[in-house]
């Protein structure tokens, strides 16, 4: 903490105030449709309205996002120590993985909605795609990165192959795993609103876009502004247990 | 060798287990390679979807014009947010929680804002290549050294030259490389946005073709939507690759 911390501070509470109160004054003056631009406190108002709907559209969209990512955390860890370790399968397979990575999973989205129909199912199963190829990534790249060294020493001392995993391996690749695991859970909730959003009958992507085909702007920016808190929440909890985990670790910050 | 063997006896075993199953099982659903191909060349002879280039186009022209405000923008931004220490510790960490929301939430709101047409797909396309340029900046900035700054700055350099001389060259890789992230995420904004829901592009399309329950003609126009996308990549790439020789 130094000096510029709390000018800091100030600077981003009045920057935010001055731009809702810009944004309540434009909105009461008229400048703006409010149909489509409605006043914060329009907004604020929203919120008890769809209140209860709106949380329980949360709750589902969480509820298959956890799912999602519980299987895309287990496969891209389970896949990528697969692929790094292994030099022949990792050579052949690589180049298709980092395709896949790269490719917008949207184009195959309607497909999978034809195979698996509309509900959980198809938002579970999108989002675990979403979010298994970072992981599997990351993670095949540091298991290939192991230091060498430790891992002969290991060896030279005796070490089983299972000892070798869980006493060089897996401590090592921690970091990487968890990195994975930051970027996982956007891409696992951006995949499971995207399905709703698409072909959902529930959840807060249906929610969402009901409420924009509906034109109801004052509800629709709370709903919005609900999800993304509930998103920023997530992520900085994954940040703040990645913090205290290098800490134990005893890594430099 | 052996390993390129390896790899295009994978894509042959896929294509055929998939010809296989989709043939015994539906194939409807399932699309076999033999449905897919004749489907792709219909689609090219302009027989299933006339107005084929029209909808390109249009694709091609909402990415173009998303990718060059989302570069003026993140550019502008990241170089305020980057010079000013101040005004870059307040918003930075504000501008990296946004960055944590999902981008997708924004994009009922966008729809609502600016209509089915090609702005809001703009504006969706726009909103995700503006993040990965803004925080490249930021970061290509923190890359470049003070000291060089004080020695140029010592040989009489004013503001202009040292940032032509010593912050660009500096800082030029990583801008580029946030540039080519900026690029494949604003194809896929406009591409999810028109999947979303749209009345012209490819998107549309492609739901078109999904909503009628056409999957040859689905898979054809995915594949078209495919190339595209892989060949905006590769022009970045190549893109990039100058700049990496140019700064060594």
């Amino acid at each position: 903490m130094d000096r510029l911390t709390p000018r800091v501070r100030v600077v981003q509470v009045l920057s935010v105030t001055a731009l809702l109160l810009a944004w309540e004054g434009v909105a009461r003056a008229g400048w703006v449709d409010p149909l489509f631009v409605p006043a914060p406190s329009a907004v604020l108002r929203a919120f008890g309205r769809i209140g209860g709907a709106a949380l329980a559209g949360l709750g589902d969209t969480l509820l298959k996002t956890a799912i999602a990512y519980v299987l895309a955390v287990v496969i891209g860890v389970g896949g990528g120590i697969l692929l790094g370790s292994v030099r022949p399968l990792r050579q052949a397979v690589n180049p298709f993985v980092i395709a896949l990575y790269g490719m917008p999973k949207i184009l195959v989205l309607p497909w999978i909605v034809l195979f698996l129909g509309f509900g959980a199912t198809p938002a579970v199963v999108y989002a675990t795609i979403h979010g298994v190829f970072p992981i599997l990534v990351l993670v095949t790249g540091a298991v290939r990165d192991v230091d060498r060294t430790l891992v002969t020493v290991a060896r030279a001392f005796g070490a089983r192959r299972w000892q070798l995993y869980w006493k060089v391996v897996l401590p090592a690749i921690v970091p990487t795993v968890l990195a994975g695991m930051r970027l996982g859970v956007v891409f696992c909730l951006l995949g499971v609103l995207v399905v709703e959003m698409f072909a959902g009958v529930r959840g807060m992507g249906y929610v969402l876009s009901s409420l924009a085909n509906g034109f109801r702007a004052p509800e629709l920016f709370a709903a919005t502004a609900l999800v993304s808190a509930a998103s920023i929440v997530i992520v900085l909890s994954l940040d703040v247990l990645n913090d205290r985990l290098s800490q134990w670790r005893g890594e430099p910050r | 060798m052996k390993v390129l063997a390896i790899r295009v006896a994978i894509v042959v075993a896929l294509l055929g287990a998939w010809e296989i199953v989709g043939r015994t099982a539906n194939p409807l659903l399932y699309v076999p390679p033999s449905a897919a191909v004749p489907a792709l060349g219909r689609l090219l002879a302009r027989d299933s979807y006339p107005d084929l280039a029209e909808h390109l186009l249009l694709t091609l022209r909402e990415i173009l014009v998303a990718y060059a405000l989302a570069i003026v923008a993140g550019l502008g931004c990241g170089f305020a947010l980057g010079f000013n220490r101040l005004v870059g510790r307040a918003y930075g960490p504000i501008l990296a929680a946004l960055y944590a929301v999902p981008a997708v939430v924004w994009y009922p709101s966008l729809m609502l804002f600016f209509g089915l047409d090609a702005a809001s797909k703009i504006a969706f396309g726009f909103l995700l290549g503006f993040f990965p340029i803004t925080l490249a900046v930021l970061a290509g900035i923190r890359q470049v050294s003070p000291q060089m700054l004080v020695v140029a700055r010592a040989f009489g350099a004013d503001g202009l030259t040292a940032f032509r001389k010593v912050t660009l060259p500096a800082m030029l890789f990583t801008l580029v490389g946030g540039l080519r992230t900026g690029l494949a995420l604003t194809v896929i904004g406009v591409i999810v946005g028109e999947i979303l829901g749209s009345k012209s592009g490819m998107g549309s399309l492609i739901n078109h073709a999904y909503g009628l329950f056409r999957t040859a003609d689905y898979i054809a126009l995915v594949v078209v939507t495919l190339v595209l996308i892989v060949g905006s990549d590769a022009l970045a790439s190549a893109v990039e690759h100058r700049a990496q020789r140019w700064t060594d």
